[in-house]
């Protein structure tokens, strides 16, 4: 952010800023696409039925909160593979204090973030102070959270059954399940927003951004420098952990159950909606606007090629294309 | 640039919005069917009909053959039209698929859920909306749905059991049992079905291991049950990978021709427990019915022929020795 674009002309310009808004140009494409090709019924567009469009944003919510914390991860040269997990753990986490230890909602959601953020916190200091990779760190991290959920609720999903009684979850977490604004807004893609609005401006005004993205560029000039290396990373896997902790919450009220095995290789989706949108895996490049904007476009595909219902096995190519096309772009692209 | 990153945002809860407004116009202008919830879809014979299958994970082969098996079927019915979705065993996308399938307003959704609870509430909604439920293999909870089919795991533990002490140990033995997946209702039904089966004779379970339903985990479980106790005799698989695992793990300490193993599920496919019998692998398997070809005779009954049906459908095992593995592969596949 604060490195000066090279001196080139105006057309330059214009190709580095559609190489920097590829994933919304693509979000465009793909969304006019879906539209287009909309299956039909009755003479009415499917893909911009406003149910479907519901279904989309609501459906995406999960992947995009954890993205945004996978971003900040990766801007600082991170990764973080533990996310799919933590979001089973912070599942399980909800529905087993809910359900069995008779938490409130907002007793239990405050333990889960905490949870979600001190696991970040662990992997962030293995990673910083002690200087193991990050990649492996989390390899760890991803076992650990899946062995927890599995210990934690017996190995099975626990079941959230809503009411006053003993064994019930308040009412209030079925929420999560809902919409809001007069039957709008999903309430998942709602939180989902705040996430990301929160997350642009602190990336556009905050000194730590700047530390941030000065680590990502280059960690040891940054040190150098006098940034506090160290700290940033503690607290970005710290932010990753919490919105992953986040997603899990968002998806035990979605699903009414907390499972060991939920969010299984979420973190690769997660990965997949920070590349789409433009972040450099090498650090130091990179955007949260992109990442709304890849993840958005991996749901309008799942939605626009599930409506079509190509055969499963075609839609896994067509995913893993997609990422390979968009990360083939960023090497075309010019620095800056 | 800070521009253009406006416009960015702009743009991301635009579409939220978009969602949210197009909510709206969908809610008044659509008016679910009139009449029961799930009653009112039948057409006769002139109509045609898109039915929806969402299965849990096409990649465990006897949901591929449940997919197959409904496909083969309402190839016969000219009325009918079959869409697949593949949820990969992710309870959220199981829920994205059927509401896919809601948006194409398909006339009859069939599902085979991933897990019963995170299923439950977008089943009820489409029964909700007049669209008959049938539900194969696992229930999902309470009771908005048209119909259940599957099998009773318990009873077929039994017959397993049965089996095993009547014909493979009458004077009673040792048997060791490989589980599936810890924590899932099969397991615990095939396991206590067995129990029930043997039940008063001098056979004992000296030992259980978790095979996870799976291949490899059922032979590297078996390599340790047969060095911790040589004197087993028979091999109880809750499904087939996991004894053809253990077939393996035998072949590999030498002592295949003197144990006996048995597995359940009994598909009829090239991989599957039929030809593992016919070949001599496994004494015996234990068919699992994947209920493909009854849902579609439901989907006839209850879309075409207009007719009630009952509201559970147990279907029976069949057990298959040497004796009835190729004439019951045959006639599954003619």
């Amino acid at each position: 952010m604060t490195r000066t674009v090279p001196h080139r002309g105006s057309g330059g310009r214009v190709v580095a800023a559609l190489f920097r808004f590829q994933s919304l140009f693509g979000l465009v494409a793909v969304f006019v696409v879906a539209v287009v090709f909309s299956p039909r019924h009755d003479g009415a567009l499917l893909f911009l039925d406003g149910d479907n469009l519901f279904n989309v944003v609501r459906a995406v919510s999960e992947i995009g909160i954890m993205a945004v914390g996978m971003t900040f991860v990766i801007l600082v040269g991170g990764i973080d593979l533990s996310v799919g997990a933590v979001l089973g753990l912070a599942a399980v986490g909800s529905a087993v204090l809910m359900v069995d230890s008779d938490f409130g909602v907002f007793a239990a959601v405050a333990v889960v973030l905490l949870i979600g953020l001190g696991f970040g916190f662990l992997q962030g200091l293995a990673s910083a102070v002690f200087g193991i990779q990050a990649f492996i760190v989390t390899l760890a991290g991803m076992q650990i959270a899946r062995g927890l959920a599995r210990i934690w609720s017996g190995g099975q999903g626990v079941a959230i059954a809503y009411g006053d009684g003993p064994g019930e979850a308040p009412l209030a977490f079925s929420l999560l399940g809902e919409r809001t604004f007069n039957g709008l807004v999903p309430i998942p893609a709602l939180i989902f927003a705040v996430v990301a609005v929160v997350a642009i401006v602190f990336l556009r005004t905050s000194a730590f951004s700047r530390h941030m993205y000065a680590i990502g560029g280059n960690e040891q000039a940054a040190r150098l420098s006098g940034v506090p290396v160290t700290r940033v990373k503690v607290a970005v896997f710290c932010i990753c952990g919490f919105l992953a902790a986040l997603a899990g919450i968002v998806h035990a009220g979605q699903l009414n159950q907390g499972s060991p095995n939920d969010g299984f290789g979420y973190e690769l989706d997660a990965i997949a909606a920070v590349v789409i949108g433009g972040t450099s895996l090498m650090g130091g490049r990179g955007s949260v606007t992109g990442t709304v904007a890849g993840a958005l476009l991996l749901g309008v595909l799942n939605n626009f090629l599930g409506l079509h219902g190509v055969d499963p096995n075609i839609q896994l190519l067509v995913k893993g294309l997609v990422i390979v096309v968009a990360a083939g772009l960023q090497r075309l692209r010019p620095a800056g | 640039m800070a521009q253009r990153r406006a416009l960015a945002t702009v743009f991301a809860l635009a579409l939220t919005l978009s969602a949210a407004c197009g909510t709206t116009s969908e809610n008044s202008g659509q008016n679910p069917q009139p009449g029961a919830a799930g009653g009112d879809a039948c057409a006769g014979p002139d109509g045609t009909y898109t039915i929806g299958m969402s299965q849990a994970n096409v990649a465990e082969p006897y949901r591929e053959r449940m997919d197959d098996d409904i496909r083969t079927a309402a190839a016969k019915v000219p009325q009918f039209t079959v869409e697949f979705a593949d949820a990969q065993q992710d309870n959220a996308k199981q829920v994205a698929d059927v509401e896919n399938f809601l948006t194409k307003q398909i006339d009859l959704l069939i599902i085979s859920p991933n897990e019963a609870t995170p299923l439950t509430s977008v089943v009820a909604k489409a029964y909700n909306k007049g669209i008959p439920v049938i539900v194969l293999d696992r229930k999902v909870d309470g009771d908005a749905y048209t119909t259940w089919i599957g099998a009773d795991n318990v009873e077929i533990g039994r017959t397993a059991g049965k089996y095993v002490a009547e014909q493979l140990l009458p004077n009673g033995g040792k048997v060791g049992e490989l589980r599936g997946l810890a924590g899932s209702t099969p397991a615990k039904e095939r396991g206590d079905g067995f129990r029930e089966g043997i039940r008063g004779t001098n056979i004992d379970i000296v030992t259980s291991s978790d095979g996870d339903w799976l291949r490899e985990k059922g032979q590297a479980q078996a390599d340790a049950m047969f060095t911790a106790n040589p004197d087993i005799e028979v091999v109880y698989a809750h499904n087939d990978p996991m004894a053809e695992g253990a077939y393996l793990a035998a072949k590999a300490a030498g002592k295949e021709k003197s144990l006996k193993f048995i597995g359940i599920d009994g598909l009829p496919i090239p991989s599957g427990g039929l030809k593992a019998v016919e070949q001599g692998r496994l004494s015996a398997t234990l068919i699992y019915p994947t209920a493909g070809n009854e849902a579609v005779e439901t989907a006839k009954q209850l879309l075409i022929d207009c007719e009630e049906v009952p509201r559970e459908q147990t279907l029976t095992t069949e057990l298959i020795t040497i004796d009835n593995a190729a004439t019951v592969y045959d006639e599954a596949n003619s």
